[in-house]
């Protein structure tokens, strides 16, 4: 028990880490409103399970820090611009109504983070899928003189993009403050691996979803430039890492998580190639919660039928070397 | 046989139609999103609900239960057409908002189930004013559900601006009332324990 | 790639998540195998039923006496309701037994009665959509749709009812929430 809390504990510290790197990166585009933008929401997350953990008649303790990286994650889905109020509440939503009215981090159900994303994509969709160009820093407290459309809706809509490779991989392209540098993402997607902090099985099954659409169903000229421009658009690689490979929500066994990871590629890149939707793979990973959650009730089922027939056979042992006795 | 207590003010608390019993949740949850649909929507209820239950007291206790339901049923559909001939009159333009939920009031659960398992098992008086108990519990709930979301969601109060900078227009939506209603139920059921000292669902 | 599609158009057009109708009714039968079977059985066959009513009654039914609707598809679902319980009475009585209780709930239901109006509502709208397999159609796809949700509300029910949810979001209002955040992504969709 203690070495579980002392691992669940490890898994936040590394994905903070690597968050911290992302908004180091935005940081670097989109300047000082982009981290002030993170703090609020990680301080609004804290505060809300802090008073939903005291009214549920707990003490609130370092294992409910991940709500923080939660907030994170949220705050590097959207906009540097986006309004700071609009972000706090939709953080406060998915840790009040997304896990804690479930009984929180022991009764895990939704994702928090796309449950918050969600939640402003539908109250608030021009702010969240507005951006300004990077390099282009708004004050703190100020309003973006010139909105654009990100990269990932040019990509839907015509196929293709219009940014030079060294541009691509460093996330150099109107979109999401944080999740849009690939070359970040993959360095953290292989640590996050390696420690296990993330489920291996979701996330191999997500890029070979993607991967396998993308040769199936190309949604560019060639097979390869759909394979680069659909990993770096739609936040596809940061939601693989950060939402469908949360190992709280997918299944536990890599070959059904493996599996999850698949369908909800197959099912968001279908989405993204017939409506154009952006980021359909936050969407779509919300979608497919009650998935992970029948697959995880047939694990325990499993897992229980597995022990009783161990059972049996160590009950039939003892009775057979009683008998020998 | 143990006569049950009555309590003429439970259906507005300790049984409330909507946050107790989840009955008739469609239209709050569809339609309870501004002030002047839950007015058309309570007007609605509470007449077709009170004048059906009344008419349908005098159905043949004799009668088998499907042969009920299907007159209960019925009378709540012909009481529907005078009310919503008043209601294009006090409610002009609601009506057609509304939609589908104005003719689904009808045939709420309260009018085709309840009637036989909870109010014709009732001496007449307390019929009247435990039927009136639950009219009133589901028109505060309607009432407070459109007062909340119409103030989050529009930042209006009865169509009138309210001064509110940040809204959440999901929670004029559905899914909104879907949330909301979750969040009341539950909120509701713990005011509930504390005040009586009871948890009926959690146990 | 089709089937994706058209499963994707199903759950944005599903009754329940989209305008919760027959939601009280989803959580009866999302309690166990049994009735989540029975009931969506019972629902897709008064929907599906009741849609040929409706259709039948939108044809016969001149615009003058359109007040007259509710009264007609209440009459058309008593007649189904009846119909249905003494057919099971006679054919077998273990069934009659095992089934009625589902029928009850299923009749007058909104999931019902909803069906029906928006069947009627989408071919007012779109005339195209004026024909006996139209209304047969959607009927089946609301009957569908309520499976769809049944099961969505199925996978969690456990994890929603369990000891570790908070006594006073125990039960229906976790279920509300649940399915308030389900509709929340199918809305993204749209």
């Amino acid at each position: 028990m203690l070495n579980k809390a002392k691992q669940d504990r490890h898994v936040w510290l590394d994905i903070i880490l690597t968050l911290c790197t992302y908004e180091l990166m935005a940081y670097f585009y989109y300047g000082m409103r982009t981290v002030v933008l993170a703090g609020i929401c990680a301080a609004a997350a804290a505060a809300a399970e802090l008073v939903s953990v005291r009214l549920m008649g707990r003490r609130f303790t370092a294992d409910d820090l991940p709500c923080t990286s939660d907030a994170l994650i949220t705050a590097l889905m959207v906009p540097a611009v986006m309004d700071m109020k609009a972000a706090a509440i939709a953080v406060i939503f998915s840790v009040v109504a997304a896990k804690n009215i479930f009984g929180g981090r022991k009764n895990m159900i939704f994702s928090p983070a796309a449950a918050a994303y969600v939640f402003m994509l539908t109250s608030w969709k021009t702010q969240v899928l507005q951006f300004t160009e990077p390099h282009v820093h708004t004050a703190i407290f100020g309003k973006a003189e010139e909105l654009v459309n990100s990269a990932s809706h040019a990509f839907n809509i015509s196929g293709s993009l219009d940014y030079t490779n060294f541009e691509l991989i460093m996330g150099n392209f109107p979109g999401p403050s944080g999740s849009g540098c690939v070359l970040l993402l993959m360095v953290s997607a292989v640590v996050l691996l390696f420690r296990r902090d993330i489920s291996a099985g979701a996330f191999i099954g997500s890029v070979a979803g993607t991967i396998a659409m993308c040769c199936i169903a190309p949604d560019s000229d060639t097979v390869m430039h759909s394979i680069k421009y659909t990993f770096i658009t739609n936040m596809t690689l940061f939601a693989s890492v950060y939402i469908v490979a949360d190992r709280r929500i997918a299944p536990r066994k890599e070959h059904f998580a493996f599996f999850y990871g698949l369908f909800i590629a197959v099912f968001s890149y279908i989405i993204v190639m017939t409506t154009a939707k952006e980021n359909a793979i936050v969407i779509v990973s919300l979608l497919f919660t009650p998935v992970a959650l029948g697959i995880r009730n047939l694990e325990k089922r499993i897992d229980l039928a597995v022990a009783e027939e161990a059972a049996a056979q160590s009950a039939n042992a003892g009775e057979e070397a009683a008998a020998v006795e | 046989m143990s006569k049950k207590k009555f309590h003429p003010f439970e259906g507005i608390w300790r049984d409330n139609t909507v946050l107790s019993s989840l009955m008739v949740i469609s239209p709050v949850i569809v339609c309870g999103d501004t002030l002047r649909n839950a007015a058309a929507l309570i007007y609605a209820f509470s007449a077709i609900t009170l004048l059906s239950v009344l008419i349908s007291s005098f159905v043949p206790k004799k009668l088998p239960y499907a042969a009920k339901i299907v007159i209960y049923a019925l009378i709540s559909s012909a009481v529907y057409i005078p009310v919503k001939l008043a209601a294009q009159e006090f409610f002009p333009g609601v009506v057609s908002r509304v939609g589908i939920y104005f003719p689904l009031l009808a045939v709420n659960s309260l009018i085709v189930f309840q009637t036989e398992a909870k109010f014709f098992r009732m001496p007449k008086k307390h019929m009247l004013v435990s039927l009136i108990s639950y009219i009133i519990g589901f028109d505060a709930v309607m009432l407070i559900t459109a007062f909340v979301r119409e103030l989050i969601a529009y930042g209006t109060i009865n169509s009138r601006m309210a001064d509110a900078d940040t809204l959440i227009s999901g929670l004029g939506l559905p899914f909104g009332g879907f949330i909301l209603l979750g969040l009341f139920c539950g909120v509701y059921r713990a005011l509930r324990s504390l005040f009586t000292g009871e948890d009926k669902e959690a146990d | 790639m089709f089937l994706i599609t058209d499963l994707i158009a199903l759950l944005t057009a599903n009754l329940i998540l989209t305008q919760a109708l027959g939601t009280s009714t989803l959580f009866i039968a999302a309690d166990n195998r049994r009735s989540l079977i029975w009931t969506a059985l019972s629902i897709t066959l008064f929907t599906t039923a009741g849609s040929c009513a409706a259709y039948m009654t939108d044809w016969l039914l001149p615009a003058a006496a359109k007040d007259l609707t509710l009264l007609m598809y209440t009459l058309s679902v008593s007649i189904i309701y009846v119909l249905l319980l003494s057919a099971l009475y006679f054919i077998s009585r273990t069934t009659f037994n095992k089934a009625k209780k589902y029928i009850h709930l299923s009749a007058f239901n909104c999931a019902v009665m909803g069906t029906l109006f928006t069947a009627t509502g989408r071919a007012s709208a779109d005339p195209s959509a004026f024909s006996i397999s139209s209304y047969v159609l959607f009927g089946l796809e609301a009957g569908a749709g309520f499976v769809i949700s049944a099961l969505i509300l199925t996978a969690a029910y456990r994890k929603l009812n369990s000891a570790k949810v908070p006594a006073p979001f125990r039960g229906f209002p976790a279920m509300l929430v649940y399915l308030g955040i389900i509709s929340m992504a199918v809305y993204a969709l749209k």
